[in-house]
């Protein structure tokens, strides 16, 4: 929204992550353009949410680069918007659904401008259109699974960004939430926007995404959702585990050499 | 009025004062470590800033001075420097690597101040348990007024850490609630949580004349972990916890002046009560509201069986005289005869409020006693239908579940069994489940 966006494109050019010495993700080629649902699909431990994490400089990269938008993370993060795993914050926590939506605002706000009327009406349109506006002053910790995802969802939204990633949106979470979840994703879609989704559900994959990424550690394959879901392409990236990376990353992180 | 305020009583109010305003600022600091789940790392700051003042001291500085104040913070972020170097580099976990760090840094600050007692104005015992009671003796002459030092430093410091709170207060939440998500939008997340290091040893640094080392973590820790008790909202956390300090400062002083014993041990007794009152009488998760959740609970699941037990007699004498069903094995007048002072006392309370009415002797359903008592028969036979359905469980297993589920279930999903096991009209046991319709004046708990 304001922005004139011609060709929506993410680009992982070469990309190794490691986490302490131990590389988890290896020479990660891949673009993506357009708008539409991009999904990341892998195995547990393939690396799927870490390659997310890199798009967003939350893991330090040790070989190769990202680009959005054809630029460097640090000049478009207002563009950007993130819905991490549901289960990396405390939903104790002492704050109304509409407050953390509201949160989505402040990147925009910088430092020291604190959120004002236009503010606080964006979040509540966020949370209607998650179909959440009823329950918008209640404290996090009372929402289900469920709800407190797409509270997460229309955080995003109020973000209004232009390139959204979204880290296992649906795990834990039930039928109705889902469908609310994915009809916004749709909605998102249909305004241009490019939503890259980590996902590990293979059923529901096939219908959700207009292309995918098939990764364990690192790419196997990505394009076009049915030309990518072959059952060859599958059985490279859930049954042929590559013992060597593992081995190989064990050997590094341990200054030593692989049996 | 000037006459009215004798100097002892003047005296007393500068320590008051003193005491509230800093409690005030710990207590705000302690808001955001508390939800932060960091009252460790507070602990670990208030008391590993003792070297930095100690040698703030040594090298000139004046208790309460900048001079002091820059030295404690800078050891307030040696400790979590240091803290985080053992995570990282030595792989010890964090909250061991805390304990490491701050003790032996408070360690060495009072090996310092009890080598150097005789050379430098800082008393090892002042150091440790604060004396209040002595704050109004070392004053400046502001505008004409003697203000104790310690009451300046304090108000210094609190409006610092009010103004910095008030500037940053959406950076400081979105930090606290979700890291990742603030790094993601460029927030530089470990300058923001330096920065509540720093603000949280300079509120512990101003607190240290009056309460002493070890009892100012009471002030960071204990009015904020009192205040989420007691609210949801953060901004409204910090509010209450403000007010719990200075109520605890206040009374505190007051009693402990009533008893004769140590100011800043009686303030923080006093923050302990208030929390004890908080865990008991929080609105949501308090002991007082759970315990009558759980009272209420009892009453309603008593006189809900008290009323189901008559419908079932009811039933079985209209139906079959002769024979007792499974669920109403006994005949009527025992069914009905209350057997205990509880079930006494639901029978009286429901005859009360016009549900049943007393016959020679016994009780009979009155119209709205019948149509509540239709509505748990209607669960427990329900649900009996959908366990047989669902759980292929043989016919024993079906009552006792049945007889709690009774008095959970609404209208919504009384009516949704029904549509998923058929309106067959019957339980497994073969005995009529009563249709909704009849329970027009249903009263939903």
């Amino acid at each position: 929204m304001g922005h004139d966006v011609k060709c929506h494109n993410l680009e992982f050019h070469d990309v190794t992550v490691a986490y302490g010495r131990r590389p988890v993700l290896w020479n990660i080629d891949l673009s993506i353009d357009g708008p539409g649902l991009f999904g990341v699909i892998g195995p547990n431990g393939a690396g799927k949410s870490t390659l997310v994490k890199a798009a967003l400089g939350l893991v330090p990269l040790v070989g190769g680069s990202v680009r959005l938008f054809g630029l460097p993370l640090e000049h478009v993060r207002p563009r950007i918007g993130y819905v991490p795993q549901r289960e990396t914050v405390d939903w104790d926590f002492p704050v109304s659904a509409v407050e953390v939506v509201l949160m989505g605002t402040y990147a925009r706000l910088g430092w020291f401008r604190r959120p004002g009327a236009t503010q606080r009406a964006l979040a509540r349109e966020c949370l209607d259109r998650v179909g959440l506006g009823e329950i918008a002053d209640r404290q996090i910790g009372r929402l289900s699974g469920g709800q407190q995802q797409r509270v997460f969802l229309a955080r995003a939204l109020a973000q209004q960004a232009d390139l959204y990633f979204l880290d296992e949106p649906m795990a834990g979470v039930d039928a109705r939430s889902q469908d609310q979840i994915f009809r916004v994703l749709s909605e998102l879609r249909t305004d241009g926007k490019l939503v890259v989704v980590v996902h590990h559900d293979l059923r529901t994959a096939g219908e959700w995404f207009d292309s995918v990424a098939l990764i364990d550690m690192r790419l196997v394959a990505a394009g076009p959702t049915a030309a990518v879901l072959t059952p060859e392409n599958l059985r490279r990236t859930y049954a042929g585990h590559l013992d060597v990376l593992d081995e190989l990353g064990r050997a590094v992180e341990q200054r030593g050499r692989t049996p | 009025m000037a006459l009215l305020v004798s100097e002892w009583g003047a005296m007393h109010a500068w320590a008051i004062a003193t005491a509230a305003v800093v409690s005030a600022g710990c207590a705000l600091v302690g808001t955001l470590l508390v939800v932060r789940r960091m009252s460790l790392v507070g602990d670990a700051i208030s008391h590993a800033v003792l070297p930095g003042i100690v040698l703030a001291v040594l090298a000139g500085g004046r208790p309460g001075g900048v001079l002091v104040l820059v030295g404690a913070v800078a050891a307030g972020l040696l400790t979590v420097w240091l803290t985080q170097l053992l995570s990282t580099q030595g792989g010890l976990a964090e909250d061991a690597g805390t304990g490491v760090v701050f003790t032996t840094l408070f360690a060495l600050g009072v090996v310092i101040v009890t080598a150097a007692a005789s050379r430098i104005d800082l008393d090892p015992t002042c150091v440790l348990y604060g004396v209040l009671e002595l704050v109004p003796f070392d004053t400046v002459e502001i505008a004409g007024v003697n203000v104790p030092r310690a009451m300046l430093t304090a108000t210094v410091v609190f409006l610092l850490l009010a103004s910095a709170a008030w500037l940053t207060w959406k950076t400081q939440v979105l930090t606290a609630f979700d890291p990742d998500a603030a790094r993601a939008v460029g927030v530089p997340v470990g300058f923001v949580t330096t920065g509540l290091m720093a603000a949280t040893a300079l509120a512990t640094v101003a607190s240290f004349e009056a309460v002493g080392a070890i009892l100012v973590v009471a002030m960071l820790v204990v009015p904020a972990s009192a205040a989420e008790l007691l609210v949801h909202r953060l901004h409204h956390m910090a509010f209450v916890a403000i007010a719990l300090a200075v109520a605890g400062a206040v009374i505190g002083y007051m009693a402990a002046w009533y008893f004769n014993t140590s100011a800043a041990g009686m303030m923080a007794v006093v923050l302990g009560l208030e929390y004890l009152v908080a865990a008991v009488v929080a609105p949501d998760d308090g002991i007082l509201s759970r315990v009558v959740r759980r009272l209420g609970l009892a009453w309603r699941v008593l006189c809900e069986d008290r009323l189901a037990a008559m419908w079932r007699a009811e039933e079985a004498a209209a139906i079959q005289p002769a024979t007792a069903s499974a669920d109403a094995p006994a005949s009527t007048t025992s069914q009905v005869r209350p057997r205990g002072f509880s079930q006494q006392l639901a029978l009286r309370w429901l005859a009360f409020s016009g549900r049943i009415a007393a016959v020679n002797g016994g009780w009979k359903l009155l119209v709205q006693g019948r149509e509540e008592a239709g509505v748990i028969v209607r669960s427990h036979r329900l649900w009996e239908a959908w366990l047989g359905r669902h759980a292929d469980l043989p016919l024993d297993h079906l009552h006792p579940p049945a007889e709690w589920v009774e008095h959970h279930l609404g209208a919504s999903v009384r009516n949704r069994i029904e549509a998923d096991v058929g309106r067959q009209g019957s339980d497994p046991h073969g005995r009529t489940i009563p249709p909704e319709s009849e329970v027009k004046a249903e009263v939903e708990a």
